[in-house]
Formats: C-alpha cells, structure tokens, sequence
C-alpha cells in the first residue's frame, strides 16, 4: 500500500503535468525581450527580400527579424486567410497577393491605417495605380505595393523563323501592332502559324483569359463592386473570341504549372506566352527544369494584345494583431524602398512598385534573367509595358470567379468538348450553382 | 492499510455501539484516494477529448447553423438553411460519389492483395524479416511524396504511363480529365501505400491460426489453397473486419492524394470536379470560397456518414462474430458434419479441418494424401 500510494502520487503529478503540457501549448513566444522587439515578417513564393533581413537588423539596432516564406501563394493564402478567421497568429509585416486582394478588403479594418505610420513618405513614391490597389475605399492605405506586373508577350524566337515570322524584338512588336496591338491581330497570326506549323499558338487558354479580363476597365465585378458578368457583352465577346481561337487548335491544352516539368517551354509545342513580370523566372525556371537554357530561343517582345495589363504582384501590410505595428511598419516601408526592390528584382526577377527603382541600372541592366532572354532589355520593356494600366476593381469573390467559374469551362474548350456558347452558359450555370455575388 | 480497515464501517447502516469515530485527516485523504483517483488517472484523455474532440465537433456545428464567412466571421443564424443548401448541391454529391468510388475502388482490391500477401509472407519463405519490412515501406513515405510522384507518372502528355502507351501504339488515357481513369488512379496511390500496412496487420492476425490445424487439414489432403479459404480466412475474420473498418474512416476522409493529384488545377479536385472528394469540396468551401458556415455543414453530414458506416460495420462484424464464434470447437465441428456451406470442398475434409485431430480421422483418411 504504501509503495502503491507513492505511484498514486507520481501519477497524480504525471497527469497533471500532461495536462498541463496539453492544455497550456502556447504562452512564450512573445515578442519582447527588454528593449529588444522580434518583428515577424511572412512572405510566399520568390519576392527576393530573404537577403535583406540581416542588413535591417544590422542598421536597427534592437530589432530582430523572425522570416517565414511560404511555398506558393494558394498556400500563403490559405494560412493567411485561416489566421485572420481565428483572429492571432498573422505575421507584423504580412504578405498579400494582388489575387486575393478582394477578399482582404472585405475585412480592411482588419489591417493597419499605414497613413498613421507615415505613408505619405512612401506613397508619392510607388507606381500610382499600385498605391490605389492597395487603398481601401474608406482612403485607408492598408499595402505598400512590393511588385508590379505589368504584361508583354514571351514568344520562341527559332519557332518564329521555322515559321517564316520576323524573329527580331522590335519587329516580333511590330507584327503585332505595337500600340494598336489587339488580341484579334494575336489570333489571326496565331491561325497563319497553326496553319504553316500544325503547331498551338499558346499553352492553354487559362493565362490568356486572365490577361484579357485584366486589361479591362471593369472585370467581373463594377467599379462600385456589382457582379458584372451576366449581360456584361464586353466581357461575352471577349470569351467568345478566345473560344473561336482555342476550339480551331490554337490552344496547347497544357497543365498550368506542371508543363510536363518544363518540357512544353523546350519540346516547341507553342510559341507564345502571356509574360507578367514575375512570369520571366517562372519561365526561365521552368526551362531550365527540362534542362533547357538561353538557346531554347524565349524572347521578351514590348507589346501586348489588348493594351497594357496588370496581373498578379504584391503587397506589405501590418495586421491589427501586430504588437508592434510602428515597427513593423517602418520595416514594411524600409523594404518596399528602391534599393531593396532594386535587389529583389535582381534575386526574383519582380518589377519594382516603386517609381525610382523602375529607371535604376540596377533594373535595367544586364543580369542572368535578361541573358535567358537573348539579352532583352527586360527593365525599360517593363517599365514601358506599365504605361497606362489602371487599378481594377477588385470583387470579394474575384479569385474564386477566375478559377472555379471560368476555369473550368476554359479547360473544356481546351481538351475541346464543347463549344464557345456552350462554355460561356456552363460558367453563368456555375455562378449561380457556386452562389458567387 | 487503513483504508481496508475503514472500508466495513462505510457500508454498514446500522451504528455500531462503540463510540463515534471520526476519521483522521490521513484517513479521509485515503478514502478519497481509492474512491476518485481512478477517475483522476483516465481524466487525462477526457480532457484532452473534450478540447481536441468534442469541443471541435459542438464548436462546427453551432457554425454551420450560421452564415459564416471564413474572414468577417460569423453573420446571420440561419438554422439549417446550411444543411438544406448541402443536401440539394450537386456538388456535394458529386464530391460523394467521388469519395465512395475510389473507396471501392481502393478498399476491395486493397484487402485481396493484403490478404495475398499476408498469405505469401506467413510461409516459410527465407530473410522474412526483410520482406515483412519491405512491405512496410511504402507506409513510410509521406503521402505527398507519394501524390507527387504518381501525379508524375499519370501525366496526360509527359507522364511515364502514358508514353509508355505510346510506345506500344495505344492512346494515352487522360488520367486527369476523364473521371473513372482520375478514380483509378488516385486508388492506385491510395493502394500502394495501404497496402502493405494493412498486409502486415493480417499477417499477425494469421500467424496466431493455431499451427495444427493446417498440419491436420493437409494430411487430410487441404491445398494450400483450400486450407487458406477454410481455414486461414475464417479464423482471421475479426481482423479482416478491423481492417475494413479502418480502412473505410480512411477511405471516406480522403484528401491529400486528389489534392495533390493536380496540385496546380484551380478547382481542387480536378478542372471539372472528376475527383473532387467530399473533404476536399469540404476544403474548397471553407478556404477558397470562404463559405464557413457550408464547409461547417458539410462537415456535420460527413460525421454523420462516417458514424452510420461505422454502426453498419459494428452490426455486421457483431452478427459474423456470433455466427462463428470461435471457442466452440464443437459447434464447429457439427456444423462441418452437417455439410454446411460456409467451409466449400468435400465434406470429410472440412470436417477434420474443424475437429481436433484424432487417432480415427487419421486411420480413415486415405494413405496416399500424405503432406510434403
């Protein structure tokens, strides 16, 4: 009894301990330390700041910097979003994607006013309509823009001479209309190359919607935040168009973001791609992963079908849950200055928001990326290619509209079950099954 | 010590004539101790349910009796408006038809190539260690190693099963678009990594069948595979039955191999929802399209399949078991003399396959049917 009673009592500690092993979990982990502040920084995909974390502590003496990068943006979404549903856990300087913008801005009280925090210093200096992206209707600047994405057209160069088409840059603009470049010009090139090639014109029709609808004034939502898709005949005709296009063989059908490994960008199965800035590393990335190089023959053309068209790029904010959000803030502002986005466009390819960095050698000039790129000036062509893009309207419900109404009808005219009407009605029929407002 | 000696004072009723004796401090303490401690050293797992379990599973629900929007949170009481959306979506019974064909897909074949394999391994085969291990191994691999590399393989242009179609002149199968080959597919990987898992379970499961019965089942002239149907399989029934169950929790809660099977498609599950589970919908619902209070709705009706499944399976095994319940040799033995259908091949044999051996069955049965 008396040695039963001993392991009574060490049983009794044991399970109180598990208990509270189990139950307390968090409790540390905050961010102070005297005078010392931790600022967690949470970013996703390439966006080039990894290496300038230590040079922030070194000229800030007191702030360390505790840095999560995560894999892609979905991902980066998905634990963002589930972060602000439970209310803690977001990072002091968070990451945002253009993509899901709209749903962030449902919830803007949930981020820092930066205009408390001294955003008129940062605000004359970024890419104009970056800083309206990321303003939210009550004025309210809740993002620095780190990058934009502004559009120009990826085409082969040795797949355009096999099919007897001008393979120098400016001439590749000159085709295609320079200024007056329209996507109808792009598919009636796109028909004669099918036609002396028996080859796609481009990988699938997915990118190609994208930039089509992000070129416009007004997307799938109203400036005033309207679904604007029924009845919206702009927007029809557009569809329309890419379907005719797609459905006579000009799309590859490829699988976004697998391209066999990068094989589809070295195998010549098309010979254009809708390029976004930040799309060059991906394609040089992907080229380099079927063991492709320069000599594969991708060249970066200044023109764009359509006009001038944004997609994708980021932002910095600084949630309300951040303990520190005067810090974080000035983090957030110190990273979105032209040096550092000078370095990140030279580790990840992202065109600088910021006006400054835009026309600095260090963006302009040469580097791997503009080597890929049979030496193309890709700095001033982006610069250029950024002229006259305007903020779109944003809906709450925009990324899901992109994806799940439109993309898989896109896919069905791309594997070519079904007709342009017929898409068009499926994606309506899938607005209103995905109840989508 | 003292608490035995307390304990016949407690019950009794009637005041024993001595003087009333209050217990000590020490002695209070030691009635406690063997009254509550029980409770206080199974409290831990209660506890620990009640926040990772039952709090979870309450918390869902008074959510999906909500609008709740994933970010500006929860909105309107709506009842079961949820419910009722769920139930008529077809998309959320495509998500189940999706679940319950690559569980059949996935589950059946499973458990022949276990039992198969558990079969092969429980023979005296030479280094049974390293196969039993080898096995296993597939196990170990994380799933999104292995979702990677099948969603490789299955590729529609470069992926390896289809090139090597090519090579032999048939047309690729469009694993990723065409619905019953995404099914199969995706069972593949389910397979490969269970497999093995669930072998290794039946193989313990058959290396305590009672050695002697076979021994007396093949000098009566039992193939291997006769005595593997008759006796093998029978004996193992419970764990079969353990295995199936597991297997079909697992099975109804799949999600990382459709998610990862095209990782890049924005509709999850495929462009078209070809395979597009109900935990995935579930997924989908609660983080793409920030609807929290249907991912939460969806979640309820789930439980409650999985918990109808698991109540078919508890009454089914309950009814095997009593049917054949196994101390009764000689039940067993009868129902084998009776011919019964349940054990095929000649009836002298099943007889003695169920019937200890003895000196008479071995003089009946005929000389030449003498094991290797």
């Amino acid at each position: 009894m008396r040695n039963s009673r001993r392991t009574t009592a060490i049983a009794i500690a044991g399970a109180t301990a598990f208990a509270l092993l189990a139950t307390g979990c968090t409790g540390a982990a905050s961010g102070d330390d005297g005078d010392n502040i931790t600022l967690t920084v949470t970013t996703f995909g390439t966006m080039g700041l990894g290496d300038l974390y230590a040079q922030y502590e070194e000229e800030n003496p007191g702030i360390t910097i505790k840095a999560t990068n995560i894999d892609t943006g979905d991902n980066a979404r998905t634990d963002a979003f589930t972060k602000i549903a439970a209310g803690s856990g977001l990072a002091d300087v968070q990451a945002i994607e253009e993509g899901w913008l709209g749903a962030i801005m449902q919830v803007s009280d949930q981020f820092v006013d930066l205009n408390d925090y001294n955003a008129d210093e940062v605000a004359d200096t970024l890419t104009p309509y970056k800083l309206a992206q990321g303003t939210d209707p009550d004025g309210r600047i809740i993002g620095y823009g780190t990058d934009i994405a502004p559009q120009g057209l990826c085409y082969n160069g040795p797949l355009f001479e096999a099919a007897g088409l001008p393979t120098d840059r400016a001439a590749v603009a000159e085709l295609f209309g320079n200024d007056e470049a329209s996507w109808d010009t792009y598919f009636e090139i796109g028909a004669e190359y099918k036609a002396t090639t028996g080859k796609s014109w481009y990988d699938h029709s997915g990118f190609v919607w994208n930039a089509m609808v992000n070129q416009l004034d007004e997307g799938y939502y109203t400036a005033d935040g309207e679904l604007n898709i029924d009845g919206n005949a702009e927007l029809k005709d557009r569809f329309l168009q890419l379907a005719e296009a797609t459905t006579s063989g000009l799309s590859d059908n490829q699988t976004a973001w697998d391209w066999g490994g990068g094989q589809a960008f070295t195998d010549g199965s098309f010979a254009t791609f809708v390029c976004p800035a930040w799309m060059l590393g991906v394609l040089k990335g992907q080229v380099e992963a079927a063991d492709g190089d320069a000599t594969t023959g991708w060249d970066f053309a200044d023109v764009f079908p359509g006009g001038s068209s944004n997609w994708g790029g980021s932002f910095l904010t600084v949630p309300t849950q951040s303990k520190h959000p005067e810090e974080a803030a000035a983090l957030a502002a110190w990273l979105v200055a032209a040096p550092q986005q000078v370095a990140a466009f030279q580790s990840a390819g992202t065109f600088p928001a910021v006006l400054e960095a835009q026309s600095d050698p260090g963006v302009t000039g040469e580097s791997e990326l503009t080597e890929f790129y049979n030496n193309a000036p890709l700095g001033e062509i982006l610069a250029a290619r950024a002229d006259g893009i305007t903020a779109q309207f944003k809906g709450p419900d925009d990324s899901v509209i992109q994806s799940q109404v439109f993309g898989p009808p896109l896919k069905a005219l791309d594997s070519g079950s079904v007709d342009g009407e017929q898409a068009w009605s499926d994606a309506l029929a899938l607005i209103t099954e995905l109840g989508v407002e | 010590m003292t608490s035995t000696l307390d304990r016949p004072a407690a019950p009794s009723t009637t005041p024993p004539p001595a003087p009333k004796q209050t217990l000590t401090f020490r002695q209070k303490i030691n009635r406690w101790d063997v009254r509550y401690s029980p409770y206080l050293y199974i409290s831990p797992f209660f506890i620990l349910f009640g926040l990772v379990g039952a709090f979870p599973i309450i918390y869902t629900l008074v959510v999906s009796l909500n609008d709740w929007n994933l970010l500006s949170g929860p909105g309107e009481w709506v009842g079961l408006e949820n419910f009722r959306t769920e139930l008529t979506s077809p998309l959320f019974w495509n998500s189940l038809f999706n679940t319950m064909s690559i569980f059949i897909l996935s589950a059946v074949p499973q458990l022949i190539f276990a039992l198969f394999i558990a079969a092969v391994l429980d023979q005296n085969i030479r280094s049974k260690t390293l196969w039993r291990m080898s096995i296993l191994l597939p196990y170990i691999v994380t799933p999104v190693a292995v979702a990677l590399i099948f969603s490789n393989m299955f590729g529609e242009r470069y992926g390896l099963i289809n090139n090597m179609l090519d090579g032999f002149g048939l047309e690729p199968i469009m694993w990723k678009t065409d619905t019953f080959p995404a099914h199969l597919a995706i069972a593949t990987m389910v397979n490969w990594r269970w497999t093995g898992y669930n072998a290794l379970i039946l193989l313990a499961a058959m290396q305590s069948v009672p050695r002697d019965i076979h021994e007396s089942a093949s000098l009566d002239g039992a193939g291997a595979v006769q005595r593997f149907f008759s006796i093998t399989l029978p004996s193992i029934r419970p764990t079969v039955i353990f295995v199936i169950i597991t297997s079909t929790i697992g099975g109804l809660q799949i999600f990382t191999e459709p998610k990862l099977f095209n990782a890049s498609s924005a509709t999850p599950g495929g462009q078209q929802r070809q395979y597009q589970t109900t935990v995935l919908y579930l997924w989908d619902m609660a983080f793409n399209r920030q609807d929290f209070g249907r991912a939460a709705a969806i979640a309820w009706i789930l439980f409650i399949i999985i918990v109808a499944f698991g109540l078919i399976n508890f009454y089914l095994s309950r009814k095997i078991a009593s049917v054949n319940s196994r101390p009764s040799r000689v039940k067993r033995q009868r129902r084998g003399k009776h011919g019964s259908t349940q054990i095929p091949g000649s009836a002298p044999v099943s007889a003695n396959v169920a019937a200890p051996v003895s000196a008479t069955d071995r003089s009946t049965s005929t000389s030449e049917e003498t094991p290797s």
